[in-house]
């Protein structure tokens, strides 16, 4: 049992991992997504992959949304962007994949700015629909662009390193994964600095925040920057991973799905994004099984159950919302508090 | 407090639950020789193109079940392994995945163009399959960069080929419009077909593009009139904005003769137009369900197993099983083993094959497609598309 944590210094205070439990924990975890590539089938490998980018990219919008306060329907879009320019990249000049990424992840908070720059005069569902028709214009944009492939869209090359060629998802699990715990572990540590603060600062009251001395429109357009790099890498990890980008890969309803994934994990946590994402993205995947089991009982389970599985999934969404608004890291810091304080109650 | 902590036990123990059922469905790879032939399938249960993948999925199910009957192909049976995808190209190559981690699969299914491309690197990589699917795009009809797929009737632009060969046949020198939805789907056929076309002598007059399923027409109809065509074909629809179109269209009192392709030309969709459906036209390339024109066993036997109507989905899925299977069979029959490669030379050696009925011509595959179609008029008395002209092959 614990009962507290005894802090004696400031860097103690303010670190990221505040326990050694924790810590050990962690190095846990970091062994077991090592592990993992070697004992899962390519099915799980490839939806981990999946997982990761999207917890890639609902981290990024949890920055703008959860943390800085401002709505956005714009993050497929800005995927779509980074998506595009490292296809582009990777066919026309076949520049090394980390280059691509990064120019990709940084055309797209060029733009995220751009778009973010309505945002000290509207917020909310306002800014919403503005971020909504940033992404109606790239749209168009990329489905009239010879140099996006209008509407066929591009078919790009696999990612190369040292003559290795990245194509499978044991191979691009390499890649995703350490990209995306960087992503991860950065925007934890941005939260600790100046710009962190300014931010949560921001959502909590912008006008205090600007009485306090936050440029409202400097710091509103680094979160939008900051989410749009983030959607623009997750972009470019999801062009390297499908390999064909089209203009159709990125509708508006993966930016609901990624809004979604940070309501139903717990806006403003980081971990709220990483749970919120793993959640929408294995849950559709799982209650697939629910059919396989019943295949042999009942044959053609499968017709039958698939559109159950969707009346099912949207359920445990609407479940969540009314019974745990906080979301998912609401539920894993109860349960972390049980087994803390178990066998005493909490 | 008492729940509570039932809560949180419930909570362990169903979380211990899922990831042991999660352990136990992952089984062994099926017996690789001589046990059963799989054909895997992503298909689209939910979603969008929900409408075509129940049928698909029944069809695909009815065929391999008239064949098993029959004992198979050389004493194997074929199993059937599909997942929903919801028509999401994710969801498609995570169903893929899935099924050829647990299965040795020879034949696949899969939903849309998106999943098509996506999947063909790892397709050529595996060299152990051939694959079908919902999509006619234009792009997939190429054997050089499509090696193992094909499509089970005629490409997108092939169906235009089919329609403007009619037009040139009804009515030399035509004026013809195309309206075509702002997507994928909907551009994939227009730049060659206009060349066709022009080729053919007919005039294309106008070319209207709208984003796919919209409502509000007006403007594009009245560019229509002005165009004035004597043949408009639709494409990259299902429904909407189709009867729109028609109906406006005849109230500016336009006697254009409006048509469409394949995923427009099932006959409960087409019956949905309402008043806009009479004499509605459209390229098919299989019999409807309901045609006892000639011999057609194999429809027989579908009325037999399904007295109710059938969709045009439920053909496209019966058809493509039907080709899959024949390709494993002459593949077997020349003592070869089932690779990707020889199943697609099995498949490329079906030469005036006959269907049962179900192409209303034999067929040949010299290529990824299936170019043959007949064009079909419905008849508002009837309620059913009858024939307008005879099967065409290009």
């Amino acid at each position: 049992m614990r009962i507290g944590t005894l802090k004696t210094s400031y860097a103690a205070d303010e670190a990221l991992f505040d326990t050694p439990v924790q810590r050990v924990l962690l190095v846990l975890l970091a062994l077991c997504a090592i592990a993992f590539p070697f004992v899962a089938s390519p099915y799980w490998l490839f939806l981990a992959c999946l997982c990761a980018i999207n917890v890639a990219s609902a981290t990024g919008l949890n920055l703008l949304t959860g943390y800085t306060g401002l709505v956005s329907l714009g993050q497929a879009a800005f995927m779509s962007v980074g998506a595009y320019a490292v296809a582009v990249l990777e066919i026309r000049l076949g520049t090394p994949f980390a280059l691509n990424l990064l120019i990709g992840a940084g055309l797209a908070a060029a733009i995220g700015i751009l778009v973010g720059i309505p945002s000290l005069k509207v917020k909310g569902l306002y800014l919403a629909i503005a971020t909504i028709a940033a992404s109606v214009i790239l749209h168009f944009l990329f489905a009239h662009w010879s140099l996006t492939g209008e509407s066929r869209g591009l078919s790009m090359p696999p990612a190369r390193l040292f003559g290795l060629t990245l194509d499978q998802p044991f191979s691009l699990y390499w890649l995703i994964m350490p990209v995306t715990c960087l992503m991860v572990l950065g925007a934890a540590n941005l939260l600790r600095t100046r710009i962190g603060r300014a931010l949560i600062a921001i959502r909590d009251r912008d006008i205090s925040a600007e009485v306090l001395g936050i440029p409202l429109l400097r710091y509103k357009l680094t979160s939008f920057a900051i989410s749009s790099f983030y959607a623009g890498l997750a972009g470019g990890l999801w062009a390297y991973f499908f390999r064909v980008v089209t203009p159709e890969s990125f509708p508006l309803v993966n930016s609901i799905f990624y809004l979604a994934a940070i309501i139903v994990g717990g806006m403003g946590t980081i971990l709220g994004g990483i749970l919120g994402a793993v959640f929408m993205t294995l849950v559709p995947e799982l209650l697939k099984f629910v059919a396989n089991w019943a295949t042999p009982i009942y044959p053609d389970a499968l017709a039958a159950l698939a559109p159950v599985r969707t009346i099912v999934f949207g359920g445990l969404i609407v479940g969540f919302l009314v019974f745990e608004p906080r979301g998912l890291a609401e539920i894993w810091r109860r349960l972390r508090r049980f087994f803390h304080l178990w066998p005493f109650r909490t | 407090m008492t729940n509570t902590r039932l809560d949180r036990r419930q909570l362990l123990a169903g979380t211990a639950a899922l990831a042991g059922g999660l352990a136990l469905s992952v089984r062994p790879l099926a017996a690789q020789d001589g046990g059963d032939i799989v054909l895997g399938g992503s298909i689209p249960l939910t979603g969008v193109f929900a409408f075509a993948g129940v049928g698909i999925h029944a069809g695909i199910q009815d065929y391999l079940k008239i064949l098993n009957d029959g004992g198979g192909i050389k004493g194997r049976k074929i199993k059937y392994v599909a997942e929903d995808t919801a028509y999401k190209v994710d969801a498609s190559v995570a169903a893929f995945n899935k099924i050829t981690s647990q299965e040795k699969v020879s034949l696949y299914y899969g939903d849309s163009t998106g999943f098509s491309k996506t999947i063909n690197p790892e397709l050529d990589r595996r060299g152990s399959m051939i694959m079908a699917g919902a999509s006619f795009a234009t792009e997939l009809n190429d054997p050089k960069k499509f090696p193992l797929q094909f499509m089970a009737g005629p490409d997108y632009t092939e169906m235009f080929g089919i329609l403007l060969r009619y037009i040139a046949k009804e009515k030399p020198g035509a004026r013809v419009a195309f309206v075509y939805s702002d997507s994928e789907f909907g551009r994939d056929p227009i730049v060659p077909s206009e060349a066709v076309a022009k080729e053919l002598k007919l005039s294309v007059v106008e070319k209207i593009v709208t984003p796919p399923g919209s409502v509000d027409v007006s403007t594009e109809v009245l560019k229509l009139r002005r165009a004035n065509p004597d043949f408009t074909i639709f494409h990259g629809y299902v429904l909407a904005p189709i009867p729109e179109f028609v109906a406006q269209a005849k109230q500016m009192g336009m006697k254009s003769q409006f048509m469409g392709t394949f995923w427009t030309m099932d006959n409960s969709t087409v019956q949905r137009m309402g008043d806009a459906a009479d004499g509605f036209m459209g390229v098919m390339p299989y019999r409807y369900y309901y045609d006892k024109e000639g011999t057609a066993p194999m429809l027989e036997k579908i009325r037999q197993m399904r007295p109710e109507y059938q969709s045009t989905g439920y053909l496209q899925g019966f058809v493509t099983a039907m080709l899959m299977t024949e390709a494993v069979k002459r593949t077997l029959d020349a003592g070869k083993e089932l690779t990707g490669v020889n199943l697609k030379a099995g498949l490329n050696s079906i030469k005036d094959f006959d269907t049962g009925g179900l192409f209303g011509v034999p067929i040949s595959i010299p290529g990824n497609s299936v170019p043959v179609g007949r064009i079909y008029r419905f008849d508002a008395k009837a309620k059913q598309m009858q024939p307008a002209s005879d099967w065409i092959k290009l």
